[in-house]
């Protein structure tokens, strides 16, 4: 092999790793699913404790888990299906961060519930949304960023008004989480 | 240097793996822009030198053969891409 042949192999390699090492391709589908699930969650039972609506509207809650799960089943179903042309370890690793935010999330709200009153416990959600959003953000995507940034403002804020806490934790749900994923999609488009 | 990887498109076939869990054949005979068959003779070289891994799976019903790297397919692909350099290298000073 002589040095012109060299640089032409070293060219193409330097080409295709350039084009493979892509910006995380996330759906912002899921997040606006979960944004609004999450976020009307926080709405309901702050609208039951405010006495605006009748106490069994919480069991609305946990149909709207349960809608949002059937949901992603089936999407995460029909993705399996297509004929996928790779995975790239940046979004191995992506599935990773969220499966182990949203687990301890999960695990925390279970494990230490009689610590936490219930915005905390929405909070520990609020947490966790921002840490897998701060993940894509620091690969390049700043919509992900304002919504990491409007998680934590919402949690903030609704440090210093309890009595609307719900409110205030429902609204970064909504904004930062599912219209992450709205302007996402969009963006796509 | 590494005569399996002198090959241009063994090369990039190792090169599209670099950054990947898994890639699907398809996507590499688009990426890398050959024939089916003449993909799969070098893919299959690549298989018997252990340097990458074949999975067969489906997809949905369809079935799906992707590759990924293997850890030995990554330090021949390093090693080589340094004596790529260092011919170059040399090539310039002399």
């Amino acid at each position: 092999m002589d040095s012109s042949d060299a640089r032409e192999h070293l060219e193409m390699v330097e080409r295709i790793v350039a084009a493979s090492s892509r910006k995380l391709d996330v759906s912002g589908e899921l997040f606006l699913v979960w944004g609004l699930a999450s976020g009307t969650l926080d709405l309901i039972v702050q609208l039951v404790s405010d006495g605006r609506v009748p106490g069994a509207a919480v069991w609305a809650g946990p149909l709207i888990v349960i809608a949002a799960v059937i949901y992603t089943a089936i999407r995460v179903r029909q993705y399996r299906a297509m004929p996928a042309g790779r995975m790239t370890l940046l979004e191995r690793e992506f599935l990773n961060v969220l499966w182990i935010a949203l687990s301890m999330a999960f695990a925390v709200n279970v494990i230490g519930g009689n610590m936490f009153s219930q915005w905390a416990q929405s909070a520990i959600w609020s947490v966790a949304a921002a840490i897998v959003l701060f993940y894509i953000a620091v690969h390049g995507n700043r919509r992900a960023l304002v919504g990491a940034i409007v998680l934590l403002l919402s949690i903030a804020l609704a440090n210093f008004s309890l009595p609307i806490a719900g409110y205030v934790l429902a609204g970064g749900m909504y904004l930062g989480y599912a219209g992450f994923g709205l302007a996402d999609m969009l963006a796509r488009e | 240097m590494d005569d399996l990887l002198l090959s241009k498109i063994r090369l990039g076939v190792v090169a599209e793996l670099l950054n990947a869990q898994w890639v699907s054949f398809t996507d590499l005979a688009h990426a890398i822009e050959t024939t089916n068959g003449n993909l799969g003779a070098h893919l299959a070289k690549l298989v018997d030198a252990g340097y990458i891994a074949e999975e067969k799976t489906y997809a949905g019903r369809r079935p799906l053969s992707r590759y990924s790297l293997t850890e030995s397919g990554r330090a021949a692909f390093v090693a080589h891409v340094r004596q790529l350099e260092s011919l170059l290298s040399g090539a310039s000073e002399g």
